[in-house]
């Protein structure tokens, strides 16, 4: 009876699976088109899915090697049984390889089960508990009823009284594997990942993210500039329909994992964010509905199921609720923790600073103190509101060369807005004292400098952005230069990833880059280190954003300081909280941001954190009744020279420029 | 964005924009009292408001008038003027054709002569009563609007005007909304042509940035921590001052010459 059934079961669940996608891809299409080349995109799938996507699972190898074993036994067992089950081809190896692939799937399915016995919090439960007894159904039944087509049982098993009652239990268990595993990819079941998941990664829209054969990390950060030539173009996303295919695609792939919840500072701090909420929001609004079935950690402090949304709903109300609040999209710091532990590497960021652009443009409503940081910007500049004429007062006795004198230098310092910051203007002369002492050639844009546009893109605001920026880099066409050195890595990803979108490329450098390059040239020379315990700050701006996570180590390390790694370091790196203009939103939570960093500094033991981040120094140092100093890496390297080193260790550029020495 | 008229008459209310300059900067932007103007109007239930700004559309200026869009309007009325002309008959002419209800407009403008008297003149002209200082408009009803006026010190008074009636805002009316960029670049330019009259004066002038002027001294006689905190907070000019109430207007004009010969502006 089974010989009958399972081939008619097997073709009306691929029916129903391809009836299911089918309704899928519409709702993604509801999305605005997308540049995707398609077929190299489908052709560099496996790769991207082989590669890439294992190398961010495999940080959990458990896990990993759980997913190998159920994912692999399952696209095994799910195209042999059409083989051996649909088209009856049960001869020779085949049904010997259904055996192997099902029993696979098994062992992997129980290791579901084990994860599922005691989940950890972040991990979503509803239909997703039920998971491990569709896969222990699918692939035990189908590996009974395979046996007797190998000959491992007898055929007549199934004949008889028992033999029906256990056909028909072997064929319920079918029904329920193949219900779940085939008809739910389409059908928005938990195995939905596995389809949408697969062709995300095939069409996603950062392709240069991924490496390549050729090699290459595969970083891409830069957010993407909005169209402000065209005005019919719309201005960031209002509605879930807003978004382009493949982000509402790539919203689909979510596993519901909740990686991104434990490393996400705002859900920490227990601000209104959880980034996996946020993403199952954005499915909820693509498909329309209410966030009720949600089975996850909620946004902390607002409960489940008061939101909803349509694909052509608005996301934020202007008043009440609609899919999600505007604090919500407020409270992210755009560290990208999230995306970096993302294992279907969604782009949430890219999606928080869509919506945040629609609040900005449309409806002028950046919350806090964000509406006058913008006026600031547009007005001055800068986002204190301070005389632009003043930008270099910190350095009138400096005498700094000025690129409008010079012309041309080796290396243009960029400032960025710190030089208002009298904290920073620290950092800045201890910078300033150590490009000296190496005979740097370099200069600075003084007062024609201009606040680089990080924070008014990350507020949403592209408009002024995209004027600060074009009018820099105006500026810095004026002037010849090899490379950019900047103490700020927010001005160093503007710089060096979103200018070029709007025709600026620059070989910018953060400076704790620089200082280990002219350490190994030979052009410092550095006292022993004598201070205590030491732990190093990854900013995300200068790690995650551009993967410089090795130079500022090897600095600290030529001081001869060996740092005390905090747990989360490296990628891992947790928020300082002076991202993305969150302090400028500052929406409440129950405790900040850089207390908690803070308390990971602690941890360490040390007596100093290093950073390399006016916004981080800012942040941690603002943290009260604190045992560890923060100091820049700059200040800790001016504190270290030892004099007239460069004089002996003749560099290029110390030929060109004696030296400062009457200034000094 | 103009609310819907459907049931009651709108409450038709004209806002008088400016161009403003930036005191750091100098540069062109929204003037601050005009837009706490634009906030108040918007503010208002049932009201019809639009924006009138009288000069010309520069290049240097745009983005100023378009900052006022961006508070959620479609179109300004541009009613042209070119540089230097006196624009109190043309703005006279065209609210006395359009009639508003309301006409609200800043103080002082941050650009050009910045007398401050435009809103009087403008008032003698259309013989319509003026009300300064306003922090809020509480309610209009049956032509009459309850306006609430800020004095110095945080003091509030409640006055009742018969409309049409022209206010002024300065920093105690509340602070205007952000400009949103997709409504300011969205929004239209209406140009009205009105009358030239060209400033004969003005042609002559020369403007030079301004001197600080010297503040008026307090003479603090404080006995106590008290005194000194509220002689610390008080606004210098907040001090003297009476209100004169149903009085003839010889009267009044008497009141006012005594304090003009006080002060030394007459002598």
């Amino acid at each position: 009876m089974l010989d009958i059934l399972l081939p008619i079961l097997i073709a009306a669940a691929l029916a129903l699976a391809a009836i299911g996608a089918a309704r899928r891809v519409r709702l993604w299409r509801q999305g605005r088109p997308a540049r995707v080349d398609l077929l190299k995109g489908l052709a560099a799938m496996p790769r991207r899915y082989l590669v890439d996507l294992h190398h961010v699972v495999a940080r959990d190898k458990v896990m990993s090697n759980t997913h190998v074993a159920t994912a692999g036994g399952f696209v095994a067992a799910a195209v042999l049984m059409i083989l051996v089950h649909g088209l009856g081809l049960a001869e020779g190896v085949l049904g010997w390889l259904l055996l192997l692939a099902s029993a696979t799937m098994f062992v992997g399915s129980l290791f579901v089960a084990r994860r599922r016995l005691n989940p950890p919090a972040r991990l979503s439960r509803g239909p997703w508990m039920r998971l491990p007894k569709s896969l222990m159904a699918f692939s035990l039944s189908v590996f009974v009823i395979t046996l007797p087509s190998v000959g491992l049982l007898p055929e007549g098993l199934l004949a008889g009284a028992g033999g029906v009652i256990l056909t028909l239990l072997l064929a319920l268990l079918v029904t329920w594997g193949l219900a779940e595993m085939l008809v739910g990819m389409g059908w928005g079941g938990p195995m939905k990942h596995a389809f949408a998941g697969a062709l995300h990664l095939a069409f996603h829209r950062r392709p240069e993210r991924f490496s390549t054969r050729r090699g290459g990390e595969g970083r891409s950060t830069g957010l993407k500039a909005l169209n402000l030539e065209d005005p019919e173009a719309p201005l960031g996303v209002e509605k879930p329909a807003d978004f382009t295919w493949n982000q509402l695609l790539g919203f689909d792939a979510c596993v519901q994992c909740g990686r991104c919840e434990a490393v996400c500072p705002a859900f920490a701090a227990g601000q209104p964010l959880n980034p996996k909420k946020l993403i199952q929001d954005m499915v909820v609004g693509l498909a329309g509905g209410s966030d009720a079935g949600y089975a996850g950690s909620p946004y902390p402090d607002r409960p489940v199921g008061e939101h909803h949304g349509s694909p052509h709903g608005p996301i934020v109300a202007r008043e009440g609720k609609a899919l999600v609040d505007a604090e919500t999209l407020w409270s992210c710091t755009t560290c990208r923790a999230c995306v970096e532990e993302c294992p279907m590497m969604i782009e949430h960021v890219d999606a928080i600073v869509d919506m945040r652009r629609f609040l900005t443009l449309e409806h002028g409503q950046t919350p806090g103190k964000g509406a006058e940081v913008l006026d600031n910007l547009i007005a001055t500049d800068n986002p204190g509101g301070f005389d632009p004429g003043a930008r270099m007062h910190w350095a009138a006795d400096l005498e700094l060369p000025l690129m409008s004198q010079r012309g041309e230098a080796d290396v243009l310092l960029w400032l960025g807005d710190g030089a208002y910051d009298m904290r920073n203007q620290r950092t800045l002369r201890a910078l300033i004292k150590v490009l000296r002492a190496a005979g740097v050639d370099f200069a600075v844009l003084g007062d024609e400098e201009r606040d680089g546009g990080d924070v008014a893109r990350r507020l949403g605001d592209e408009a002024t952005f995209q004027s600060l920026a074009r009018r820099n880099i105006a500026t810095l066409s004026k002037y010849r230069f090899d490379r950019i050195i900047t103490c700020d890595p927010h001005s160093f990803h503007v710089l060096g990833n979103e200018y070029g979108e709007l025709g600026g490329d620059y070989d910018v450098f953060h400076h704790s880059t620089f200082i280990a390059e002219l350490y190994d040239a030979g052009r410092l020379t550095f006292r022993a280190w004598k201070g205590g315990r030491v732990t190093y700050h990854d900013p995300c701006y200068l790690g995650r954003y551009n993967g410089e996570f090795e130079a500022p180590r090897n600095v600290l390390k030529a001081l001869g300081i060996e740092v005390a790694e905090m747990q989360r370091s490296g990628f891992r790196s947790r928020c300082c909280g002076g991202g993305g203009g969150a302090p400028i939103t500052d929406v409440p939570g129950k405790q900040r941001i850089p207390d908690m960093r803070m308390g990971d500094v602690q941890e360490t033991g040390a007596d100093l954190v290093a950073v390399g981040c006016p916004q981080c120094t800012a942040m941690l140092e603002g943290v009260v009744d604190s045992d560890a100093e923060v100091r820049d890496i700059a200040e800790l390297v001016a504190d270290a020279l030892v004099d007239s080193t460069p004089s002996s260790t003749p560099g290029p550029a110390s030929t060109r420029q004696p030296l400062a020495e009457e200034v000094a | 964005m103009q609310p819907d008229t459907t049931m009651t008459p709108a409450l038709e209310v004209t806002v008088l924009v400016s161009i403003g300059r930036h005191p750091v900067t100098g540069r062109a932007r929204r003037a601050d009292q005009d837009a706490r103007g634009v906030e108040l109007a918007r503010s208002l239930a049932d009201a019809e408001v639009s924006l009138l700004h009288a000069g010309e559309l520069a290049e240097a200026s745009e983005p100023a008038l378009r900052g006022y869009l961006g508070m959620g309007f479609s179109e300004l009325s541009l009613l042209e003027q070119p540089e230097g002309a006196d624009v109190l008959p043309a703005l006279a002419e065209t609210l006395d054709a359009a009639m508003p209800q309301l006409v609200i407009t800043g103080e002082r403008a941050e650009r050009g002569e910045g007398s401050g008297l435009l809103p009087y003149l403008l008032a003698e002209r259309l013989g319509w009563p003026l009300v300064s200082g306003l922090a809020a408009v509480e309610s209009v009803e049956n032509g009459v609007a309850t306006l609430l006026q800020a004095l110095p010190r945080g003091q509030r008074r409640r006055l009742k005007v018969r409309l049409p009636a022209i206010v002024t805002v300065d920093g105690a009316a509340p602070a205007p909304r952000q400009s949103a960029y997709g409504p300011a670049r969205r929004g239209t330019f209406e140009t009205i042509a009105g009358p030239v009259s060209r400033d004969e004066a003005w042609a002559e002038w020369q403007v030079q940035p301004a001197r600080k002027r010297p503040k008026r001294l307090k003479i603090v006689k404080a006995a106590s921590a008290r005194d000194r905190f509220k002689a610390a907070a008080a606004k210098a000019e907040g001090g003297g001052g009476q209100v004169l109430t149903d009085v003839t207007p010889e009267q009044g004009a008497e009141a006012i010459l005594k304090l003009l010969r006080e002060e030394e502006v007459l002598r």
